[in-house]
């Protein structure tokens, strides 16, 4: 547009033809603005019809999910809940209390940090409630289960009012029932020898969807501390400090985590004292965090970079000292920077936690796999069973990735 | 009372705030925190292995290995030694990561690109193929490909394409090269080398010439035709010298009672799993580091290019394409490394690659040493990556920029 | 250039310790064993009141997960005996699933009181993982073929492809088999069995190798059995029999005794529904279940009733084998002459003899 000048009439507006406007002008401008483009177009919608209509023949046809509810809570949990696992079978509510307290951390997360957030905390907490009405028989869901499924629509609701008409609605606040709601969720899941209603069950059984979720989130989780302090070892002018933390990042980026995961197997019941549990869940932890560790190193490690020098300065002019400018100054900042980042990091986490079963745990994928395997009468089934499986970790994936990028936008990352 | 005034001498910095002290001592704690964590580490696993009677040591390397390798594209005898046949497995890992970043590049450049398309249905059909494939764990799909590649037909009943290319679930077996004698293909191959080699230096110094002087004198075909010409002169040769040519073609053919296909050349299921599951995967990853370089190219360039008359494709060849090479090349070479890095999946769909193949060996061997060799194979891999990224970065760097 | 190389300079610092670690054992010496110095591992068990057995949970017969999710099978039998044997209470276990890779660092580190996973004993696991007890059943490694293919013998299967899990002497026989009779078989390999037997029923491979065991579990797991066949001759010996750590030889005498225990029972024709809670006035009967007499329970430090336990709770031997391996479970043909039939010198009719099961006498 040209700036016109004051003096100029304005001309009366001259509507656009209407081959540019309305579905047509939609069309013309996003479908057939070339001939190539118009090829183009026909070739994919040509695709997307063949796709669907093949696609929806075989989901609603010749698809046998019968499989899917066979198995049904054991994608969950695993064989959490068995007699060998827990005599008696009453370990059920165990993992769903650690669901109802995550909801309800959900729903003070909607009050702080809003907008996507608390679409997810309710699509969480809808999605919980739905399954209290799953066409089970009574026997094999029993009330009990299906109340305290259903629960976790007031847990939210609870957590929310808590966050909104308490002090505990601070970020702060926040950040600590989240720790402890993690904290909980394991000693629950682990269980306390000599208290009744908490039989310990061996890690062993864990397994499962949760079996992912709990390693990636303990595995992020304790790899921001130590990621921290790598990143700021790698920056440091100090030659060894520095030496030392490239030497870890390289190394624990430059092998493949199944093959770390394998090599824990042999080498972490030998590094540790015997004082240290022997199982494979610990052995996963702690290569998971190491893994975890270096990748989030080179995040922070961005996120300082990205800072302006400028800032730094301004602190050392302030009389800050060197570490208060670290810790005061760059690394809220570098961190706030990168949360996106790091959101892409656990997603990329929690697909790596598929990877456990080389060392004999029992996570989401390796329970289909093995009962497809172990029961032939499905193995007419097992397409459907990877698609399903392979749509609940994309559920979980790009949500995450969905929520990340609003958060971006909200944050206003890379527009200060 | 008078104070007496403090007097004004300098002491210099207290110990304790001297700059260069609280280096050497952060410096020295940490070194030590660090080697005690190591050491401490390192000493309970030496107790361990100890104690517990648990084999180490590098012995074992000149051993025979004594088990099969289902892949290999060097010759193998389950009588080689365990060295060789780290080696076999190293060099399948290679294999896979440079055909599955070749394939991978390809396919996401291409998916990058239609994914800007101006058609907007193919636009969100790739939006859908991204978003999907990069949200659902490698294994989930290897699994998944592992299943499907076993409802093809088996050898005797699969299908057969010009009676010389064979497809079923055992894999694909296609017509080949073949050297017809170790010593003949080998000496030919390295002459061809040489060849190459020579034709770009002819191109080279062709086109240094055609930037000085501004003189055309076709370097791409110069060089070309000499790699060939040498090529071509070394076979003669190698042939004359030998009585047969260096390499011969060989088709594949169905033998013996279970109709086995041998000879030719033979993509074997695991490898064909492994790789179209790793080239979908990092596929969808490249086309968003495509799709974020051409978009970080600014509009006015590809609108400038426009107007002095360039076509979309020739805009897109010319002007977007080599800017936004700046933004790709970083993040891919990272995926690279992923993509490496992930063909240690290989064991669940078959594949015997570098990792599989190092947790049998902890059957008959220390496993402490294996893994220790195995990781430095890795580290140079990624190093490998990393140094070609670095020197790409230099070669595109903006001069005086 | 400069960071590639402190790159190189610190991988090397970080990785030098592991190559003295690596370097620092060529031969294993024998060291005390720590078990035995911290207190038997029977007060060890009786403490935690249960019986750590490391198994397998995807093998059918032997150790594999039924639909509500339990651990059975035969080696879970096995485990069972013990814990009955030991505490009186057969469901006092733990199992713990590992692969055959594990089979070896598990039982050497101690950290499980019994292995008990299709473990084939030899010389070397002997010497280097632990004690074997009583082969309690005889394998082999054969062929699983389609009956259509009209192979008559191992013979001819020259030029096949043949599936195979590796990480096993499986992997190892196949190649030896495939040189000494130059047949030149193309072993395919896979990480888990499940896969190789998946690839084999859809025809990937001729064939798919294991032990015979296997071989039928696997057979009766197809979608039609009868398409397919076992080749019968085997390719090497697999004698199978639980495993525990070096280092308690009270412990290592306990196992022995409970797996006697439970062919001893079936050579006698005690069953679980029949055993006697009062003298029968057969002095070996009355011996085994603390009647009358005694075989050894005190020293051993078990209770003198814990064969009552074991053969109510589990069953004696032809009953665990039924239960899993034979016609209630994968189809294991036991016949009187085959090696896993109980060998007997009774001077009665109808005792099997044929066999290679067998006790040592109980007093």
């Amino acid at each position: 547009m040209v700036a016109g000048q004051g003096t100029t009439p304005t001309p009366a507006p001259v509507l656009p033809p209407r081959s540019e406007v309305g579905a047509v002008g939609w069309a013309r401008a996003n479908l057939f603005s070339s001939w190539y483009n118009s090829l183009l177009t026909v070739i994919a919608s040509a695709a997307v019809v063949l796709g669907l209509w093949f696609g929806l023949n075989w989901v609603v046809l010749d698809a046998e999910w019968g499989v899917i509810e066979t198995i049904g809570g054991r994608f969950i949990i695993g064989g959490y809940n068995t007699d060998q696992a827990c005599p008696g079978n009453d370990c059920f509510w165990r993992p769903q209390a650690a669901l109802l307290m995550t909801t309800a951390l959900l729903g003070m997360l909607w009050v702080v940090a809003g907008g996507v957030v608390g679409r997810i905390a309710m699509a969480v907490a809808a999605a919980a409630a739905l399954c209290a009405f799953l066409p089970y028989s009574m026997e094999r869901m029993g009330l009990d289960v299906r109340l305290l499924l259903l629960a976790n629509l007031p847990a939210l609701g609870v957590g929310w009012a808590l966050a909104r008409y308490t002090p505990v609605g601070k970020p702060r606040w926040v950040l600590v029932t989240g720790v402890s709601v993690f904290l909980l969720t394991v000693v629950l899941l682990r269980g306390i020898p000599g208290v009744w209603g908490l039989q310990p069950v061996p890690t062993l059984y864990w397994g499962g969807l949760t079996l992912n979720l709990l390693l990636a989130v303990a595995g992020i989780a304790l790899s921001l501390p130590l990621g921290i302090a790598l990143a700021l070892g790698r920056r440091s002018d100090l030659p060894i400090v520095k030496l030392l933390c490239v030497a870890f990042i390289e190394i624990f980026r430059g092998v493949p985590l199944i093959t770390l995961l394998f090599a824990s197997q042999h080498l972490v019941p030998l590094a540790f004292p015997e004082a240290f549990p022997r199982n494979s869940l610990f052995s996963a932890g702690v290569v998971i965090t190491l893994f975890s560790a270096a990748y989030m190193a080179e995040n922070i490690r961005g996120g300082l970079q990205s800072l302006h020098p400028g800032q730094a300065e301004a602190a050392r002019a302030l009389g800050l000292a060197g570490w208060q400018t670290t810790l005061l100054i760059s690394l809220p900042q570098a961190i706030r920077n990168v949360i996106p980042t790091i959101v892409g990091q656990f997603i990329s986490l929690f697909k790596d936690t598929s990877l456990v079963y080389i060392i004999g745990m029992v996570d989401m994928v390796e329970i289909g796999r093995t009962f497809i395997l172990g029961n032939p009468e499905y193995r007419i089934s097992t397409k459907e069973v990877f698609i399903f499986i392979a749509l609940v970790f994309w559920a979980f994936t790009y949500g995450m990735s969905y929520a990340s990028r609003r958060l971006e936008q909200r944050l206003g990352v890379g527009t200060r | 009372m008078a104070t007496t005034p403090r007097a004004l001498t300098y002491r210099g910095i207290p110990v304790w705030r001297h700059a260069l002290i609280i280096r050497w001592v952060v410096q020295i704690v940490s070194a030590l925190v660090a080697v005690t964590l190591v050491v401490w580490f390192f000493a309970n696993i030496v107790g361990a292995i100890q104690e517990r009677d648990i084999p180490a040591g590098f012995g074992f390397l000149s051993r025979e290995y004594q088990t099969p390798i289902g892949e290999h594209f060097i010759p193998y005898e389950s009588s080689d030694t365990f060295l060789y046949a780290l080696l076999v497995a190293a060099i399948n890992t290679v294999v896979v990561a440079i055909l599955g970043v070749i394939l991978a590049t390809m396919l996401g450049v291409l998916i990058g690109v239609a994914r800007l398309s101006g058609s907007w249905i193919l636009s969100r059909l790739m939006l859908v193929y991204i978003e999907f494939f990069r949200n659902v764990p490698l294994l989930v799909q290897l699994l998944f490909w592992f299943f499907i590649v076993l409802t093809l037909p088996p050898v005797r009943e699969g299908y057969v394409f010009f009676d010389r290319i064979y497809v079923n679930n055992a894999g694909i077996s296609m017509p080949g090269p073949v050297g017809s004698s170790l010593a003949s293909a080998s000496a030919w191959l390295a002459l061809a080398a040489v060849s190459v080699g020579l034709g770009v230096l002819v191109h080279r110094v062709l086109t240094w010439r055609e930037d000085r002087t501004g003189r055309a004198s076709y370097p791409l075909a110069a060089g070309i035709t000499v790699a060939v010409a040498c090529g071509a002169a070394a076979w003669l040769i190698v042939g004359s010298v030998v009585g047969e040519a260096p390499l011969v073609i060989s088709s594949p053919e169905p033998y013996g009672r279970f109709g086995r296909i041998g000879g030719g050349f033979t993509i074997r299921a695991g490898l064909l799993i492994l790789l179209i599951g790793l080239v979908i995967y990092t596929s969808a990853f490249v086309a968003e580091i495509v799709r974020a370089g051409i978009q970080s190219v600014g509009r006015g360039q590809t609108e400038a290019s426009r107007a002095l008359g360039l076509s979309g494709i020739d805009t897109l060849r010319h002007v977007t394409f080599p800017q936004a090479l700046r933004v790709i090349i970083p993040p891919m070479i990272s995926q690279y490394l992923n993509l490496t890095k992930n063909s240690s999946l290989g064991g669940a769909v078959g594949y015997t690659d570098l990792t599989n193949v190092a947790i049998t060996m902890t059957q008959t061997a220390p496993a402490v040493s294996i893994f220790l060799l195995i990781m430095l194979a890795y580290l140079a891999m990624s190093l490998t990556w990393s140094l070609i990224g670095n020197l790409y970065n230099r070669h595109i760097r903006i001069v005086g920029g | 250039m400069n960071g590639l190389m402190k790159l190189v300079i610190a991988a090397t610092l970080f990785l030098a310790p592991m190559l003295l670690i690596a370097c620092s054992r060529e031969t294993p010496e024998q060291t005390s064993d720590p078990a035995a110095a911290e207190g038997s591992r029977l007060d060890a068990v009786k403490a935690r009141g249960n019986v750590v057995c490391a198994s397998n949970n995807g093998i059918p017969g032997f150790g594999f997960i039924d639909e509500n999710g339990n651990h059975v099978g035969f080696d879970v039998d096995l485990c069972r005996a013990v814990a009955a044997a030991v505490l009186g209470d057969a469901d006092a276990i733990e199992i713990v699933p590992i692969s055959a890779t594990e089979m070896g660092a598990t039982v050497q580190s101690g950290d499980v009181d019994l292995l008990v996973r299709t473990v084939t004993r030899s010389s070397s696991r002997d010497a280097k993982w632990g004690n074997f007890a009583y082969t309690m059943y005889y394998d082999g490694q054969g062929f699983l073929v389609r009956k259509d293919m009209n192979v008559p013998s191992v013979l001819d299967l020259e030029g096949a492809a043949v599936c195979v899990t590796q990480g096993t002497t499986t992997e190892l026989n196949l190649q030896d088999f495939s040189n000494q009779y130059d047949l030149g078989i193309q072993a395919v390999t896979f990480e888990k069995t499940d896969s190789a037997v998946e690839a084999y029923r859809n025809g990937q491979c001729d064939a798919f190798t294991t032990d015979h065991s296997g071989l039928y579990a696997y057979r009766s797991s197809l979608p039609i059995p009868d398409d397919h066949i076992v080749l019968p001759e085997t390719i090497s010996e697999e004698p199978l029999a639980p495993a525990v750590p070096h280092g308690d030889e009270q412990w290592y005498d306990i196992v022995n005794i409970v797996m006697s225990m439970l062919v001893y029972a079936e050579a006698y024709g005690i069953s679980s529904d029949n055993v006697p809670t009062a003298v029968t006035g057969n002095s070996k009967v009355d011996r085994l279940f603390g009647l009358e007499g005694s075989f050894g329970q005190e020293t051993l430090g078990i209770s003198r009733t814990a064969a009552q336990d074991v053969i109510r709770s589990v069953g004696n031997y032809a009953e665990i084998y039924h239960r899993s391996l034979g016609d209630d479970g994968i189809g294991l043909p036991r016949g009187d002459n085959t090696r896993n039939a109980l060998w007997s010198a009774a001077p009665c009719s109808d005792c099997p003899k044929g066999g290679q099961i067998y006790a040592s006498p109980l007093r």
